[in-house]
């Protein structure tokens, strides 16, 4: 039995730009003057400087009424009140967790904004100070959601809703937030049979479906069935969704439930999930996916 | 004085440049997944590569609630140069390398929009054939860019030198290696060409202030040059990226 | 590296995917992600290649260097291995983060490519007992996505496989000391004989069971993994395929890395294992560079590097 070795060369490398249209957007890069002063306030990305708005990023410039904002292609997450995330926990410290959320601060979860067991409005005690690392330890992944943000620009993250809280067996995987689409969903249950969470910040969880609906009161019986391992098929889904996921970032596609449930149905026309690794194969896949889109937004 | 031969009678250089002519350029922005930012930049034979990390929570030693922390570290390949280097990194030369490079990207930086962070910038020297410092900075530049880090202006470095044709001085662009050997002055300036300023200069050898003003405003134009290229560099990074439902989601 | 943070059930699912055969990206256990390799990259070496095993990004220089060989070996010539981990991969590797990491391949590559029947150093000799050719193989780390030692391996086989060697031209000899005129034509020299050369192949123990080609969460579910040296088959490497059929593959190291502990048996299926992916590697690599020799013919090709 051989395993599977494939060594190709540079001079074969594949280009994962999937070139969409010839029409690009005007495009800013720093240092240049997007206009004067007179009548538009400056947004992210750009900065005021000899009575101009110059842009600091590269990027193309968004206009909301008199706001002008420079988006880069790709940079740290900004959070904004209300967004989901996924997120790591760092640390536990007194009456709080540091939480990884890819953006430039640590973000934070207070204790009480969480869920605890026995009753949502009740009063943090010392005792559930005591109890924190039972409830969320380091390396715990959670959802949340962004609850406010403080003035040097972290984030106060919140659990308090029955969607949001600790997440179970899956995989986690990171693209730039950029790539992320803002919708007013960012829970998804594909057709596949495989949940999915679109973080805003750019981590991407999936898991089997019905492990995210269990709300037992029973802890222990929780407990054993977050342990229980996942059945064969619902693996080769998620590794299927994993590669396809993959193959969107490799093109910078943007990621949202369609266009991950697109990748989806066209790389099932390669039977072998391993296949969708050959860099060809995630080119196709991306440019399928485009092609889907593209016929979409026509019609 | 420099020896009168870096410039040959028909007014060219040791590998046949014209005096106001930079190597060539060759850069690509995004090369490596891991770091939030980086970039591959080839100035002529010298190869250089830049990543990004952060901007992310700075340690707690270094925190500032001024603005960001920026860190820098210079290192070279081994085999990067002629004769083996023993150590790539930690020597008094690559210190100061990561120095000069903190001065020069600092002042690009819009340091002040991100207190308690830090940004590290890491060069890796993959070939060093002159002028390895004003590569690292224009690679760094590039990596910026590519993490999304607010700038003021991109910040490009070029070296100048001094030759003389017939009795003539003639400033030269862009020092390589072999110039460099050769024992001519050599002017590095890191500035951001569109706002003018200078961020770092640094000479080596000595110059007669009669020529300085000469051979700055040629080093000067040498960084307008890099900016066009790296302007140009970054606009196809982005067309590149940009796929088509991305501008509907405005 | 283990600087990587899962949570606990993360873990887990790897472990029961270990276990099924079917890893969270498709693979079955014994499955190498895709590597691109590319040659000479490196002019100012005298042979170099880089090798990318999906984000783990190896670049190896190759330089010599004249020498005094051993006086215990005076008709063998000298290799050292230098690993230098950049902090291009993680800013943990900054200043001298990386060293620990670096000192471990460094001298498991010194021990896969001690023996004689790994690499023959014979061929480094210039004259018996004066001079020598010294090796320095530079690798830098420029990216880490797991499985590192293989990665290292393949890409150091590359770049020797590179290497050039100068002719020496004319020797004087004077008194003791002896004078080389090398050949200053930069096509008159010798290619060396690598297709002995060592592969590492890292058998990650998850649960009870090992994989190949771990990613870097792999790792870091793992508490210990197998790193043994297979030698290669010199018929993957020349044209002329001298069919050496009873040829057999030697271990030539076995390291181990990581805080837990193994059973003797599964030592011994491990390094079968380690046999068979080492053989399909060294095939693949093969093939491989002797594409690329082919392709490029006598001409300098354009090298991509880290363009295109």
């Amino acid at each position: 039995m051989n395993g599977h070795v494939t060594i190709r060369l540079a001079s074969e490398r594949v280009n994962h730009c999937v070139a969409s249209s010839n029409e690009l957007p005007r495009f800013y890069t720093p240092g240049e003057v997007i206009s004067g002063m007179q009548d538009f306030m400056r947004g992210h990305g750009t900065y005021v400087e000899d009575d101009c708005i110059k842009s600091s990023v590269a990027g193309v410039m968004q206009k909301v009424n008199k706001l002008i904002c420079v988006r880069p292609l790709k940079s740290r997450y900004v959070g904004e009140i209300g967004d989901v995330v996924v997120g790591r926990v760092l640390e536990v410290q007194q009456k709080r967790w540091k939480i990884e959320t890819n953006s430039r601060l640590d973000s934070i979860l207070q204790l009480s904004s969480v869920n605890l067991p026995g009753g949502e409005l009740r009063r943090r005690s010392a005792e559930d100070e005591q109890m924190m690392r039972k409830h969320l330890q380091e390396g715990d992944l959670i959802s949340a959601e962004v609850q406010s943000v403080f003035s040097d620009g972290s984030l106060s993250l919140h659990t308090r809703s029955l969607k949001y809280g600790k997440l179970s067996q899956g995989v986690l995987m990171k693209v730039f937030p950029s790539l992320i689409k803002r919708r007013k969903n960012h829970f998804h249950n594909l057709p596949c049979g495989i949940a999915i969470i679109i973080g805003n910040n750019g981590f991407i969880w999936m898991s089997p479906m019905q492990r995210n609906v269990i709300i037992g009161e029973n802890k222990d019986e929780i407990q054993n069935y977050e342990h229980q391992p996942i059945n064969k098929s619902d693996r080769e889904i998620m590794a299927r969704l994993k590669n396809c996921v993959a193959a969107l970032v490799a093109a910078k596609m943007m990621l949202d439930d369609s266009s991950i449930m697109f990748a989806y149905e066209e790389s099932l026309r390669y039977d072998d999930v391993k296949e969708l690794l050959d860099p060809e194969v995630m080119l196709d896949i991306a440019f399928l996916t485009q092609h889907r889109l593209n016929s979409i937004m026509e019609e | 004085m420099p020896p009168p031969d870096l410039l040959s009678s028909q007014g060219l250089r040791l590998d046949g440049r014209r005096p106001n002519e930079l190597r060539r350029i060759r850069c690509k922005l995004g090369v490596f997944t891991q770091p939030d930012g980086s970039a591959y930049l080839e100035q002529g034979n010298t190869k250089v590569l830049a990543a990004v990390y952060g901007p992310h929570q700075a340690a707690k030693s270094k925190s500032s609630v001024e603005g960001v922390v920026v860190n820098c570290q210079y290192s070279m390949a081994t085999f990067s140069t002629g004769e083996r280097k023993n150590r790539p990194r930690g020597d008094r030369k690559s210190q100061e390398m990561s120095l000069h490079l903190r001065q020069a990207l600092t002042a690009a930086i819009k340091t002040e929009l991100y207190p308690r962070s830090q940004i590290d910038i890491y060069i890796e020297v993959l070939q060093a054939d002159g002028g390895a410092y004003c590569a690292s900075v224009n690679a760094a530049t590039l990596a910026l860019v590519d993490a999304g880090v607010p700038l003021r202006a991109y910040a490009c470095a070029c070296s100048a030198s001094m030759a003389w044709r017939g009795a003539q001085p003639e400033p030269l662009l862009d020092v390589g290696h072999v110039e460099e050997a050769a024992g001519g002055v050599v002017l590095t300036v890191a500035s951001l060409p569109s706002t003018g300023s200078i961020a770092l200069l640094e000479l080596s050898h000595r110059l007669h202030s009669d020529y300085f003003e000469m051979v700055l405003s040629r080093a000067m134009q040498g960084c307008k040059d890099i900016e066009i290229v790296l302007d140009k560099a970054v606009r196809e990074h982005l067309a590149e990226g940009w796929t088509k439902q991305d501008v509907v989601t405005i | 590296m283990a600087g990587l943070l899962l949570s606990s059930t993360e873990k887990m699912y790897i472990l029961h995917g270990v276990q099924d055969d079917y890893r969270s990206d498709g693979r079955s256990n014994i499955d190498y992600r895709p590597m691109e390799l590319e040659t000479d990259v490196v002019s100012h070496a005298s042979g170099s290649a880089r090798l990318r095993l999906a984000n783990t990004d190896i670049l190896v220089g190759v330089k010599t260097e004249i020498d005094e060989p051993k006086p215990n070996n005076p008709g063998l010539g000298k290799i050292e291995f230098f690993v230098d981990c950049s902090a291009n991969a993680t800013p943990e590797f900054e200043g001298r983060g990386g060293e620990q990491l670096a000192n471990m391949i460094s001298n498991l590559m010194q021990r896969a490519y001690h023996s004689s029947q790994a690499f023959d150093l014979k061929q480094l000799c210039i004259l018996e007992g004066k001079q020598c050719w010294k090796l320095y193989v530079d690798i830098l780390i420029l990216e880490c996505g797991g499985n590192l030692c293989d990665a290292v391996s393949l890409a150091v086989k590359a770049a020797l496989f590179n290497t050039r060697i100068p002719f020496v031209k004319a020797a004087l000899m004077d008194g003791g000391s002896v004078d080389f005129q090398l050949s200053d034509d930069p096509y008159d020299c010798k290619l060396l004989e690598v297709g002995n050369a060592p592969l590492l192949v890292t058998l990650c123990k998850i649960g009870n069971k090992c994989v190949v080609d771990p990613s870097a969460e792999e790792e870091s579910c793992s508490v210990i993994s197998l790193i043994v040296g297979i030698t290669g088959n010199p018929k993957y490497y020349s044209k002329e395929s001298k069919a050496s059929l009873n040829f057999e593959c030697k271990c030539s190291t076995i390291g181990m890395n990581g805080p837990g502990s193994v059973a003797p048996e599964t030592f011994k299926a491990a390094i079968t294992q380690g046999i068979i992916a080492a053989k399909c590697l060294d095939e693949a690599l093969g093939r491989t560079l002797l594409r690329e020799r082919q392709e490029c013919g006598s001409y300098k090709k354009n090298s991509y590097g880290f363009l295109k």
